[in-house]
């Protein structure tokens, strides 16, 4: 498998230790120009920035983003928002947001996946179809369905009072109860075709042969998709969650576009709202702070999609 | 390869098969999700074709009556001030889009070569350092990126544009390229370097051209990314000839609130660019997905 020569290895297996990571890193010197555009591209836009949001997190900000000025008040933003009944509003949107968000998008297009797998008249026509809400920007996602469900002239409110499900028009955006569900129906359309693409991949990895031998054992449809193709789907359908929910954990175009927050912090979720809180309110204290705990909850998550990809990787070792 | 092989005697066994109530469900969840999908894109098409006036009705027009390419005219014309900005704004997209797509496939190669193909210490903890950047949103660097930006002067340039987006499109990009480059055979390199090729050579003309699907996927991939972003420009870029067109349709329509059909007219024409990429190129998507990243 790898370019690794016999003396290089032979010198590797008798220096251990500290003096042989310097002495390998130093053999392998030439390999790290390949990587070092990319790390250094990184490094500039992450690992600085989240240095520096650690810091602001621990200060109080004047507004005007004067940030010589910034005094120092330890724990006091953490505090402060742990306590905010406002943070539990917009956490529990966020759960909502991105569990419901996650679980109906995966559905969905393992759904058309599965539908989409087996060949017939027109399928590479609908799949196109099927992709296209994912490529097309969030904000003309977002200003198309807030036509849609606009409250005068919405579509979807005119065919409901057609239908006599309606006496006028709801109001789906400017209703504290409706709002959120509104716009994780837009999420969801423009989310699902990724969750399809990747359950197509994953599913031209199953080997005919064993679905063909489920077959000749008299296994039914249902079995043979329980037993032999969602086994081999598991570690793609892990990854392929955990980057939906990280998405969707960060979404900010629709609720922006769409509603802003409103009303009343209905469908508010932890990016709009730190957004608020530092672009709109100056208070980048808090706001670095909210970014801190927002991190911490997405290292949780990085750590299992780390350890997703890397179950792939020892399959490939093995392999 | 192998996967064109595969589909041909998969075809017959799916014919043989009795028509069972799996399919007639996939057969009705397929339209279903045909409707939910089609239908908002087709409400934007008929909606842009009518005048400000039809399209405040209640109940609409489901056809318009007098259709009307009025609102696509203002938008393409550079004599009024409205189609001014618009191809301004296009124009502005497509520079920066662009010129991420070129850079990130410029440092996404040798990056995705070298983790899969070089076992230097701390390789993982790089590769997966790397593949972390997608866990964290925008918001998290806007603050420090904006003082960064403002340090290196950078702020209300497509420069600082291009800086940033370049990070988002390089985690998938070397991901799916080491896939590629995993699954083609070592063996191919090492005959052409004993027949003289140096490494540099045995990867330009040997490792390159094998790899042409993926590198297109990531491009389009980089592209759609720079295309459709919205907080950065959003934040980095105020002056109003800069901006992109996703900040500078929000820009504009919230000054025209009402203009509706305006509104689904340039909606329409900032997602044909993306979507006739990709439908164009979608086959070497999938099939960078399948090889690269899924199969292993």
């Amino acid at each position: 498998m790898t370019i690794v020569t016999g003396k290089a290895e032979a010198r590797r297996r008798l220096q251990s230790g500290w003096s042989g990571v310097l002495w390998k890193m130093w053999e392998h010197r030439a390999d790290y120009a390949y990587v070092l555009p990319a790390i250094a591209v990184m490094l500039i836009v992450i690992a600085y920035p989240i240095y520096y949001t650690i810091e602001l997190s621990f200060f109080k900000t004047p507004p005007g983003l004067q940030l010589r000025d910034k005094i120092y008040v330890g724990f006091d933003n953490y505090t402060n928002i742990l306590t905010s009944p406002v943070f539990w509003k917009v956490t529990w949107n966020t759960m909502i947001w991105t569990l419901a968000s996650t679980f109906i998008s995966f559905v969905l297009g393992f759904g058309s996946a599965l539908a989409l797998h087996r060949d017939f008249i027109g399928r590479g026509v609908l799949r196109a179809i099927l992709i296209i809400p994912w490529v097309i920007s969030a904000v003309a996602a977002s200003y198309i369905w807030k036509w849609i469900y606009h409250s005068d002239f919405g579509v979807i409110g005119a065919v409901l009072v057609g239908l006599g499900w309606a006496d006028r028009p709801p109001n789906f955006i400017d209703n504290v109860s409706t709002v959120l569900p509104s716009l994780i129906v837009v999420n969801i359309w423009r989310e699902f075709p990724f969750a399809m693409i990747m359950m197509m991949a994953g599913l031209q990895t199953v080997p005919e042969q064993l679905l063909s031998a489920a077959k000749v054992d008299g296994a039914s449809a249902w079995q043979r998709f329980w037993h032999v193709t969602f086994p081999h789907l598991s570690s793609v359908s892990t990854v392929t969650i955990l980057l939906l929910a990280v998405a969707n954990f960060n979404s900010f175009i629709i609720p922006w576009i769409m509603t802003g927050g409103g009303p009343s912090n209905a469908s508010h979720i932890w990016i709009t709202h730190i957004y608020e809180l530092a672009f709109g309110r100056q208070l980048w204290g808090v706001a670095s702070a909210y970014s801190v705990l927002l991190f911490l909850i997405l290292m949780t998550l990085g750590y299992f999609y780390v350890r997703a990809l890397s179950g792939n990787e020892r399959k490939e070792g093995r392999a | 390869m192998s996967t064109i092989a595969e589909t041909a005697p998969r075809r017959q066994t799916r014919r043989r098969m009795r028509v069972d109530g799996w399919r007639w469900g996939g057969r009705i969840f397929l339209v279903f999700m045909l409707f939910y999908t089609a239908l908002p894109m087709i409400w934007m098409l008929l909606t842009s074709i009518k005048s400000g006036f039809a399209a405040m009705q209640f109940p609409p027009q489901w056809w318009p009556d007098e259709p009307t390419l009025a609102s696509y005219q203002k938008l393409l014309d550079p004599q009024n001030s409205v189609g001014q900005d618009f191809l301004r704004f296009f124009w502005n997209s497509l520079f920066v889009s662009t010129a991420t797509t070129i850079l990130s496939v410029i440092v996404a190669v040798p990056a995705a070569y070298a983790f899969s193909r070089f076992r230097f210490p701390g390789r993982n903890f790089l590769f997966f350092a790397v593949l972390l950047r997608n866990m964290f949103p925008a918001v998290i660097f806007l603050v420090p990126l904006f003082i960064l930006m403002r340090m290196l002067g950078l702020v209300n340039t497509h420069g600082s544009l291009i800086l940033t987006y370049l990070t988002f499109g390089l985690p998938l990009a070397i991901w799916l390229l080491k896939g590629f480059y995993d699954n083609i055979p070592v063996q191919l390199e090492q005959a052409a370097r004993i027949d003289g090729a140096t490494r540099f050579q045995a990867f330009i003309l040997i490792v390159m051209p094998l790899s042409t699907p993926g590198i297109i996927a990531t491009a389009i991939y980089s592209f759609i990314g720079a295309w459709n972003e919205y907080i950065y420009a959003y934040t980095f870029l105020s002056k109003n000839e800069q901006l992109t067109l996703p900040v500078g349709i929000q820009r504009f329509f919230s000054e025209n609130t009402t203009d509706f059909p305006g509104l689904m007219a340039a909606s329409f024409m900032m997602s044909v660019p993306v979507v006739v990429l990709f439908l164009v190129l979608q086959r070497y998507f999938v099939r960078a997905l399948t090889e690269g990243a899924v199969k292993h």
